[in-house]
């Protein structure tokens, strides 16, 4: 045996292989009795430690309970779900870049939303707090269509439509706010 | 562990040589957890068989809620107690509780069965185990007691440590190494 497999065998007794390393042991312990002497040596020394060394002799099971197990059925219990389980079990790294990004997501969709409501909260209110107070006194009828508006009076409709194209080259300048439209008047003019 | 868990399931799905690994394992724990009830040798010898043959019978039911070798102590626990009321004997008083299966190594009521010879034994391989330990270097020395006395994984160790696993393997690998010289010496001499 070389050191390796050897090494193979500490490791299977801490319960520290998996997989293809596994595969590798058990073909080793299954076809080489040196291996499955090795492997029980170093199990004992491990149990002696812990306490449980029967007699202190080594405990050889292992012939009897095989052959007493001839007689019993083979098992083929489909392991299939949890096969399935270990397809969609990604790494932890994947779950932390991916909360990552969806809490970056958020706060990005919170910022956009929060900076387009607030200039017009912000820009508005003294204009708009005239329209409200003094609308009812004018008893003007106001629309808006596309990026004209419509006025019953001719004259102020046109001021208005100046207006409103006035302010469109200058909000166009700035990114988000190319987006807003902030549009107001005074009643009287 | 991880391991054992994989094992039961070779199990399951057809491979019967895997029970035999698990045997391996845990054939000297259920033996000497069976001699706490059944004194004498050869009888605890058959009833571990039959514990064993009766986990491998129960195995299709094993879910993998409670480690595979706390399942097994339990099975061992009651094949013992049963072996004793069908020998029209009185199982004895003390009772085990299956959680406790995983720290039950050294309890007193298992010791008091030892004879003087046996537990003359016990504390001379235990002795030689320390002795050896000891003369390990100290990285070696390290790494097998953080594994074998504080149970820890080898990626703990690694952790603990500070170097990769790979060489928390080899470090566990070479104390075993020389533990074994030492053990199989006084062995040899005792037969």
């Amino acid at each position: 045996m070389t050191v390796n497999q050897n090494e193979l065998l500490s490791a299977l007794v801490d319960g520290e292989l998996q997989g293809q390393e596994l595969d590798r042991a058990l073909k080793f312990l299954e076809s080489n009795e040196q291996a499955r002497v090795q492997f029980q040596q170093y199990q004992f020394s491990s149990d002696v430690l812990h306490g449980s060394a029967h007699e202190n002799n080594r405990v050889d099971l292992i012939d009897r309970i095989s052959s007493a197990l001839d007689d019993e059925p083979t098992y083929q219990i489909d392991q299939a779900p949890k096969q399935k389980a270990q397809v969609i079990a990604f790494p932890k790294q994947f779950w932390k870049q991916a909360a990552g990004l969806a809490m970056a997501a958020s706060i990005g969709a919170l910022a956009v939303v929060g900076v387009i409501s607030q200039p017009q909260n912000q820009l508005v209110p003294p204009m708009v707090a005239a329209v409200d107070v003094e609308a009812p006194v004018q008893t003007m009828s106001i629309a808006a269509k596309g990026n004209r508006w419509t006025v019953e009076e001719a004259e102020v409709a046109d001021r208005l439509n100046t207006y409103l194209v006035d302010h469109n080259e200058y909000a166009g300048a700035s990114g988000v706010f190319s987006y807003a439209r902030v549009v107001s008047y005074d009643a009287g003019q | 562990m991880r391991v054992d868990q994989e094992l039961v399931e070779r199990v399951q799905a057809g491979d019967k040589k895997a029970f035999d690994l698990l045997v391996m394992k845990y054939q000297q724990r259920i033996v000497h957890v069976i001699t706490g009830f059944v004194h004498d040798p050869v009888e605890a010898m058959d009833v571990a068989q039959e514990a064993f043959i009766k986990a491998y019978r129960a195995l299709p039911n094993f879910r993998g809620d409670s480690a595979f070798y706390t399942w097994l102590y339990r099975i061992a626990i009651n094949t013992s107690k049963n072996y004793l009321t069908a020998a029209a004997r009185r199982p004895p008083t003390m009772d085990v509780d299956a959680s406790d299966a995983t720290i039950y190594y050294d309890a007193p009521e298992l010791k008091e069965f030892e004879t003087p010879e046996s537990s003359l034994m016990s504390d001379e391989l235990e002795q030689t185990i320390h002795h050896a330990i000891q003369g390990l270097p100290e990285d070696t020395a390290t790494a097998i007691k953080l594994r074998e006395f504080e149970g820890m994984s080898y990626e703990e160790i690694a952790q603990a440590m500070d170097c990769p696993i790979g060489t928390v393997r080899s470090r566990i690998f070479r104390a075993r190494e020389a533990i074994d010289k030492q053990v199989n010496e006084i062995m040899n001499q005792g037969e």
